[in-house]
């Protein structure tokens, strides 16, 4: 091996056990820095996923008690602001009629 | 300092060799088989580079606590969204909480404005 040749081993070996480690761990350190959450959040996170799945889950019972008191029941909801006024009025009136009566609590 | 479930491990539950494709599948939530051909052809095409990557993955990854190897399938694609992007995993849980919201409004809104059974009982009460 004479003149250039003799490079190439020293090439390839700078790059071998100099170049691909910088890379390796240049994105490793890029990689690390990213936002990562710490274990406070995960646990928040977790907490709140399992707690999304239990209300998820008894939602779904929920309605399903709803729909088989009254297959149509959906329908009935309508428009929810006309119909929270509607039952406001309503129940201000009832409020009214029982708050007049004498009071016959025991 | 990260959380247990967003760091990255070798599964060697799953493992063919030392565990890191199987690994890299369970951290991305991409398919083992192609992270695998991944590496395979990475070894073939790149003479080897990849196969230095596999070791020195091996040799400084830690292993997976085998506490958080009985996790469900719908907990472990949660975690894998998490580690893609904690803020999007947030969020969805939050859109999540909303659609509670919005449906318990839905009955709320039946139960109070449905004058039926009800308002039967309350006349019975009284």
């Amino acid at each position: 091996m004479h003149g250039p040749e003799i490079l190439i081993p020293i090439l390839v070996v700078g790059m071998l056990f100099i170049g691909l480690p910088w890379l390796i761990f240049h994105y490793v350190t890029k990689w690390k820095s990213q936002a990562t959450i710490t274990t406070e959040d995960e646990n928040l996170l977790d907490e709140l996923h399992e707690l999304a799945r239990r209300l998820d889950e008894r939602m779904v019972t929920i309605e399903r008690i709803v729909q088989a008191d009254n297959p149509n029941w959906r329908a009935l909801t309508g428009d929810p602001v006309e119909s929270a006024l509607e039952d406001r009025s309503e129940r201000l009136y009832e409020s009214e009629r029982t708050s007049n009566r004498p009071a016959r609590r025991n | 300092m990260t959380g247990l479930r967003t760091k990255f491990y070798l599964d060697r539950q799953n493992k063919k060799w030392l565990g890191v494709c199987a690994g890299i599948a369970d951290y991305t939530g991409v398919d083992v088989t192609v992270v695998r051909l991944g590496f395979v052809l990475g070894t073939v095409f790149g003479s080897g580079t990849m196969l230095l990557a596999y070791w020195i993955i091996a040799w400084l990854a830690p292993k997976k606590p085998s506490e958080l190897y009985d996790t469900d399938p719908a907990q472990k694609k949660f975690w894998q969204s998490v580690r893609a992007s904690p803020r999007r995993a947030g969020r969805d849980v939050r859109a999540r909480f909303r659609d509670i919201d919005r449906r318990l409004a839905d009955v709320e809104t039946y139960v109070t404005s449905s004058n039926n059974r009800l308002a039967r009982e309350i006349e019975q009460l009284r």
